[in-house]
């Protein structure tokens, strides 16, 4: 990963800091830093999200494309991540270098995704065993400052949240089946987020662990723990990544902060959507000249 | 997926007939009367064998068998990185973790497929905090997993079958690693599910299911891996993961057997002097 070097003074400073629950840049243990959000921003997708996070900068593109269910999943559409780490964001991910990273944001995004309950494949199916819409969702890595995982899933769920499908009517017509796509730009189709979970990153820095680790912060962290968290309350995908191990109590801890800090992150993501959504075309696009 | 051109592979639409069969008593019974189909109680493991120096070849390794479960692992090295960029002061540990071919009720790929390849990161990360990285610098050690049969919690037999062979390897390390996986429903926890118990996605369409796998470090009393699917209740995961760290102290003395007891074959056979 883009990684930065710090002598041990400068690492002692930064745990100490976080002891007395006051980081570097002045936050709390559990605050995340500014968020920007912006979505619809690519044409040329079924939806799109922006989401700039201080340093760090994601892209989430969905691309709908009508293909046959698995066999195993019948009545289900399908759901792919992929991941690209640009080399715009750090000269490492030139060539094969960012496939490592990617490969282990795709997985992640795949693991807290993988379960019917948070999001609904089936409203993606068209004729069982035969059509479906499949989703890719294309996430691209523009720039890194830390906490990758939290602010790609933010970027997917709001880049899901802005797809618009467009409606399909089936006919058949003496056995043969007819799929007739509507061109109507507003007869579309809406993808349910509401239970889609959100990334929190819990990050054990000395003996204590904080939320939205800067890059700083993440090169002092032994041990981290990234566990998807929906608007229920309940928990997606858990896994503890790094090389360090945790003590079962502050692991239980680390998992209570990740799903308090999870529970309001869902929270003020679906209520800014909805307020984007409310200022329709009044809202001045931003783009990428900010 | 990229696939191979060297070797047969079936036609590209071909698929596994069992895939539409789902053992549905067994998914039924465990969610709504929570019994299970092998007569174990939910907090009940599977019996365990366990060996460790079964490859005369490597310089360590062990075999696991949770019943119809059974994952064999090597060890080698510690031995020099041959890439200049890769140079480290610590040494390096490298897992690859493969379902043969036959192991599963789908047929696997020769390749490490996605799942296979994130399993091999999560070993890493599970055995990296145990090993004792500094004593081999500018080298390295690999780990390679077998799996030669699945029936469910293939990923904490590998655990406990990898750091066996690592003791066994003599590799030193801070602690051994013992892995448990328990699978959650909506109102209960099952430890040690087999393959037809286990959370599927695609067959577990409410909310509350899902499975956790957890690897500790006994002594230390550390947790050095945990991993989840599904969407499940918090209190439940909690209840889960705290259950998985019970269990994997009781297995602990299985794993010191079993690493006492391929050192004791060793020096009573007559290869070593």
């Amino acid at each position: 990963m883009a990684e930065v070097d710090l002598s041990d003074a400068e690492k002692i400073f930064i745990k100490h800091g976080v002891q007395d629950n006051c980081r570097e840049d002045g936050r709390g243990c559990e605050d995340y830093r500014h968020i920007e959000l912006e979505t619809g921003l690519l044409s040329n997708t079924t939806g799109s999200a922006r989401v700039r996070l201080a340093n760090t900068d994601i892209l989430a593109g969905v691309k709908a494309e009508l293909g046959t269910p698995s066999p195993d999943k019948p009545n289900k559409g399908r759901l792919e991540f992929f991941v690209d780490c640009s080399a715009n964001a750090t000269p490492v991910f030139e060539g094969r270098g960012g496939e490592e990273l990617a490969a282990e944001i795709g997985n992640i995004l795949t693991r807290t995704y993988d379960c019917p309950s948070c999001f609904d494949l089936e409203a993606l199916c068209i004729i069982p065993e035969e059509q479906c819409w499949i989703l890719y969702v294309d996430v691209l890595l523009l720039e890194c400052g830390g906490n990758l995982f939290d602010v790609a899933s933010i970027a997917v769920k709001a880049a899901l949240y802005n797809t618009k499908i467009p409606k399909v009517t089936v006919s058949r017509d003496e056995g043969l089946v007819e799929l007739e796509i509507s061109d109507d730009p507003y007869d579309v189709q809406r993808v349910e987020v509401q239970s889609a979970p959100c990334i929190v990153t819990v990050c054990k820095i000395g003996h204590s662990h904080v939320v939205d680790a800067s890059l700083k912060e993440e090169a002092c962290c032994l041990a981290r723990l990234t566990m998807g968290v929906t608007e229920r309350r309940t928990v997606t995908g858990v896994r503890k990544e790094g090389s360090g191990s945790l003590d079962p109590a502050s692991l239980e801890d680390m998992m209570q902060t990740g799903k308090r800090v999870g529970e309001l992150l869902n929270k003020s993501l679906m209520d800014s959507l909805l307020e984007e959504e409310r200022q329709g075309s009044k809202k001045k696009p931003v783009g990428f000249l900010k | 997926m990229p696939t191979d051109s060297r070797r047969i592979n079936g036609p590209e639409d071909s698929f596994d007939p069992s895939v539409l069969l789902v053992d549905k008593k067994t998914r039924e019974k465990i969610l709504r009367d929570g019994k299970r189909k092998d007569g174990r109680k939910p907090e009940q493991v599977r019996p365990i064998f366990l060996k460790a120096g079964i490859i005369s070849q490597a310089r360590g390794s062990a075999y696991i068998e949770q019943n119809e479960t059974k994952v064999m692992c090597a060890v080698y090295g510690p031995r020099e990185v041959t890439k200049k960029e890769e140079f480290s002061m610590k040494g390096q540990l490298t897992c690859e973790f493969k379902f043969a071919t036959f192991s599963c009720r789908v047929r696997r790929q020769y390749q490490q497929d996605n799942e296979e390849r994130d399993y091999s990161c999560q070993l890493q990360d599970a055995l990296e905090p145990a090993v004792r990285m500094d004593k081999f610098p500018k080298a390295q050690v690999n780990v390679y997993v077998t799996v030669l049969q699945n029936d469910g919690s293939p990923l904490a037999a590998s655990l406990t079958c990898a750091s066996v062979a690592l003791a066994n390897a003599g590799i030193e390390m801070y602690d051994l690693v013992v892995g448990c996986s328990a699978r959650i429903t909506p109102s209960e926890v099952f430890i040690d599910p087999t393959e037809s118990e286990d959370y599927k996605a695609e067959n577990d369409n409410e909310a509350g299911n899902g499975s956790v796998t957890l690897g500790l470090m006994p002594s230390l009393n550390q947790v050095s891996a945990i991993t989840s699917k599904g969407e499940v209740e918090f209190e439940l995961l909690n209840k889960g993961t705290k259950q998985c760290v019970d269990v994997c102290q009781k297995l602990y003395p299985v794993l010191q057997q079993a690493v006492a007891k391929a050192v004791e074959d060793r020096l009573s056979s007559d290869h070593v002097t």
